[in-house]
């Protein structure tokens, strides 16, 4: 298992997106709000000539958005041809995945559920590894 | 056409190439299938093509090797040695006629029968040995340079080694190298923006700023080429048509001629792609429905053959491209019929339509005039599918059919894709973009033309007797709610979807014409049907696009198809030639007019933009000043003044209105006046009289101030501070230019009383006294009072009088 994963903290708990999805981690200094879109699209900031929609992680899994940080870090992932950036409450340095992600008996509750790809061992413990293209799907797939 | 031709040896060398390897292994082993299929489809293209551009020669060399090759595909013939080196030796041949093709030069005649001989297995092998010597050496280097993925020319066996440096040389790269090389330019551009605006900050630095000027310049024409790069020639999708309808028509039966206007006209190359399908639809809609059989053809006294029409130009950043044919026109009853049977629109409605209405009625989804589904149109492809496509790309289209005489499609199309001409507009502290083709005319809300009323929950506003539905883009978006006082406040922005229905959208403000280039957005926010891309400022804040069409699909079940009847009927008696004019309400509020053409733009300034200090009256628009008029009839609004910026095409005044009422065709005759010099005359709009301004006398008024050559001169007592400091500004904004001291001619000398005179000096034409006890002013015939202002001005103009009387 050589899996490069980014470790970040989203909602106040340890999680991962793989690095090969990910660009690069950026801080977010401004967002342009998109009126009209789930909350949890904040809007759009601006990666040199690119418009990346930003996505706030606590939201799209339905929890309660995490109160703001001053530097607000993202990771810069694509998915479909679009650019994303999940804003999350902390991220951490790139580490080694030590297994692969399984699945833990009873579920991991509700929201992360959905948007979790099972559990990986770390260095610093087990942690949730995050699909990202169901994460940016947003909750709303549920409600429907 | 030439440019096709040098497309055409860019293909033949390109496929030479790619068939040099195959040509020298399938030499090895001729018995090699693959081999022989991708030389058969080598010489099998150029045989094509050669018909295409007529060269003779070239197709029967390359018919010849087919033929042979096709032989042995068939098996009926072995691929010996001989045929081989036959092969190659055409192959050659056809390498040096492409050169020679190229270079524009004539082929030495002859040879070419004895190569085809050659083919036929003949034993004429003093021919095969003679073409044999040259061949394998162009072979050997054939397949150095397949290996070579610069893979440049292959001039090698060309004859003439020296002609080649005189070819211009072309590469193929595929479309999305070029993108990421456009992405890395817009990139530059944005950080030469990040750049320049800390250099501004950080004061001038001569070292730094004359390089980064270079750069900005540098970066500008990379950024010019780029785009460049993306264009196409319409002729390459020209190029296609002759083909396809050749072959519609043979299998309709009948005879369609093809005329092309305006292949040079450039077009972004994706959008060339986006709308080959909508023309073929076009073209076989034509082919199908428009244009008649040979006999019906003839029996209505018209030309056995038909004839389409491809026209294409370019106007500003638009294409408009027209697709005509000469066939019996839109039969208007029977769409009628359709859409009736269709259950689109009830008899009456119909009946209610222009004609025109009743022709757009072609582009409604699930209408088809052909009675039977044949195989070439009405397969459940609707025109309204390429209107979608062309409306997709930012584009429009619309027809015009005379009965028995033919239609005609007008497409509409933005140069390229990616840039288009946006309306940016403020609501909730936000810039958002509409695209500006959709725009009509903004009105402002407080103008006493617009009447709100509501009807239900439902807002409209009239405005010129037309009433149409009003949405609030703040409420669109939720983000803002509106009382009902608030609207006087807010910006209308008339706009027409391409159904030409007309809604109004209020916005807080109107910024700016930009140019914007458009970014997809992600699916989420697509979900949204409010927006349809997304583009940034420069300063490289992002902005969203509105999706028009859609917010009036979804707010007022507009367009798509269902037409309300706001559909204006287009005025069609044009009398003499109207001159349109934008009427208004001057400071006084009273009516008045100025011509259309002279006013560039309306203003809105804060008062504080606005200085006003005696005789002198400017105002301050986006860091430039401009002179303002319109003063005399009333005092300015405390807050916020509109003003007309108007332009004789050169220099630009500003005049202060109240507001702007509306804009009309003056089309009676101008009544002249003769007491106010700034009014060109009265005319009659409706019923009202109204004064026109007069422009020449706005501008004349201007340059006499601004008059350099020529000025009168005045000399002002050297040696006073008073004179220096106070007086001088004051001659000066009179139009006066100092005299230099006493050795010149001055048309004017000003003395003070008070100050012993050095006897008349050089001459002067006349002389202004100046004292500085106010008693003293009007003794001594004329003396005027130092501070009297209006006074010495006065005097000041009769001496100008005085002189060019």
């Amino acid at each position: 298992m050589t899996d490069l994963l980014l470790q970040c903290l989203v909602a106040g708990r340890h999680a991962a997106i793989p690095a090969s999805d990910v660009q690069s981690v950026i801080e977010i200094e401004e967002i342009t709000p998109i009126p009209g879109t789930p909350d949890f699209i904040l809007g759009l900031t601006a990666l040199r000539s690119q418009a990346l929609t930003v996505i706030d992680c606590s939201l799209a899994l339905g929890l309660d958005k995490t109160v703001a940080e001053d530097d607000q870090r993202a990771a810069v992932v694509e998915v479909e041809g679009h650019l994303y950036a999940l804003l999350v409450d902390a991220a951490y340095d790139v580490g080694e995945a030590l297994s692969q992600p399984v699945a833990v008996p009873g579920g991991f509750g509700a929201g992360w559920q959905r948007a979790a790809r099972g559990m990986v061992e770390t260095e610093s413990g087990p942690t949730l590894l995050i699909d990202t293209s169901s994460l940016i799907a947003g909750p709303m797939e549920e409600a429907a | 056409m030439d440019d096709l031709l040098a497309d055409f040896v860019a293909e033949t060398r390109e496929m030479l190439e790619a068939s040099g390897g195959e040509i020298v292994a399938w030499e090895a082993d001729p018995s090699d299938r693959a081999r022989l299929d991708t030389i058969f489809r080598f010489v099998h293209t150029v045989k094509g093509n050669c018909g295409f551009f007529d060269f003779p020669r070239l197709e029967k060399l390359s018919h010849a090797a087919e033929d042979a090759l096709s032989e042995c595909r068939a098996g009926r013939r072995e691929a010996d040695n001989a045929l081989v080196s036959a092969v190659l030796a055409i192959i050659d041949r056809i390498s040096e006629m492409t050169d020679a093709i190229e270079a524009g030069e004539e082929f030495p005649e002859g040879g070419d029968d004895k190569l085809i001989a050659a083919l036929q297995g003949s034993d004429d092998i003093v021919v095969a040995s003679a073409v044999m010597p040259e061949a394998e050496p162009a072979n050997d280097q054939h397949a150095g340079e397949a290996d070579n993925d610069e893979g440049s020319d292959i001039e090698s066996s060309a004859p003439k080694p020296a002609r080649a440096q005189a070819v211009q040389r072309s590469i193929r790269l595929p479309v999305d190298l070029l993108d990421e090389v456009m992405k890395g330019v817009s990139d530059m551009v944005l950080a030469r923006n990040d750049l320049s605006r800390r250099l501004r900050e950080a004061g001038e630095q001569p070292t730094i700023d004359g390089p980064f000027d270079r750069l900005s310049t540098i970066l500008a024409d990379v950024r010019a080429a780029i785009t460049r790069m993306r264009m196409q020639r319409l002729e390459h999708l020209f190029s296609s048509l002759p083909r396809l309808v050749r072959d519609l028509s043979n299998e309709l039966g009948k005879q369609v001629m093809v005329d092309f206007e305006g292949g040079e006209v450039e077009l972004d190359r994706e959008m060339i792609e986006m709308v080959r399908d909508p023309l073929t639809h076009i073209i076989r809609n034509a082919i199908d429905h428009g244009i008649e059989g040979p006999g019906e053809r003839l029996k209505n006294g018209k030309r056995e053959i038909g004839l389409l029409r491809f026209a294409a130009r370019q106007a500003g950043n638009q294409i408009s491209l027209v697709v005509s044919d000469d066939g019996r026109g839109i039969d208007t009853d029977r769409l009628a019929d359709k859409a009736v049977a269709a259950g689109l629109y009830s008899r009456s409605e119909i009946d209610r339509m222009s004609d025109r209405r009743k022709h757009m009625l072609i582009f409604e989804p699930g209408l088809s005039t052909a009675n039977e589904v044949s195989s070439v149109s009405g397969r459940g492809v609707g025109m309204d599918v390429v209107r979608a496509n062309i409306e997709r790309v930012g584009g429009s289209i619309d027809v015009v059919s005379k009965p028995g005489e033919g239609a005609s499609f007008h497409l509409k199309l933005p140069l390229t894709l990616s840039i288009i001409a946006a309306l940016t507009v403020g609501a909730g502290g936000q810039r958002y973009a509409i695209p500006r083709s959709y725009v009509e005319e903004i009105v402002f809300g407080s103008s006493s033309n617009v009447e709100f009323a509501t009807a239900g929950d439902r807002r409209l506003v009239t405005f010129r007797d037309k009433r149409v539905p009003c949405l609030a883009l703040g409420d669109i978006l939720g983000i803002d709610e509106i009382d009902d006082a608030e609207w006087d406040s807010k910006t209308l922005v008339l706009i027409r979807l391409a159904s030409d229905d007309v809604f109004a959208l209020a916005v807080d403000r109107v910024f700016d014409h930009e140019d914007v280039v458009v970014k997809p957005i992600a699916p989420a926010v697509m979900e949204t049907r409010l927006y349809a891309g997304t583009t940034l400022l420069d300063d490289g804040r992002p902005m969203m696009l509105l999706d028009l069409p859609s917010i009036a699909t979804n707010r007022l079940h507009m367009g798509e198809g269902r037409t309300t009847e706001v559909v204006e009927e287009e005025v069609v008696e044009k009398g003499r030639k109207a001159v349109p004019i934008m009427l208004f309400a001057g400071l006084d509020d009273r009516k008045r007019a100025v011509r259309l053409d002279m006013v560039r733009r309306i203003d809105t300034v804060s008062r504080e933009a606005i200085d006003i200090e005696g005789n002198r009256a400017q105002a301050v628009i986006d860091g430039s000043v401009f002179t303002l008029l319109g003063l005399e009839f009333g005092e300015l609004p405390k807050d916020r003044c509109r003003l007309l910026r108007l332009t004789d095409g050169e220099s630009e005044v500003v005049y202060a209105v109240n507001e702007v009422l509306d804009a009309a065709d003056m089309d009676g005759e101008v009544i002249p006046s003769q007491d106010d010099p700034l009014i060109e005359g009265v005319t009659l709009v409706g019923d009202s009289l109204v004064p026109v301004l007069d422009g020449h006398a706005l501008f004349a008024r201007q340059r006499v101030q601004r008059r350099t050559d020529d000025v009168l001169s005045c000399r002002i007592p050297g040696d006073s501070d008073w004179a220096r400091t106070i007086l001088e500004p004051l001659v000066e904004a009179a139009g006066y230019r100092i005299a230099a001291d006493d050795g010149e001619d001055a048309d004017v000398e000003i003395q003070l009383a008070e100050i012993a005179q050095p006897e008349q000096s050089a001459g002067a034409r006349s002389v202004i006294r100046l004292t500085q006890d106010p008693d003293n002013a009007g003794a001594d015939g004329g003396t005027i009072y130092r501070y009297d202002r209006d006074g010495l001005l006065a005097a000041l103009k009769q001496a100008r009088l005085g002189r060019t009387a």
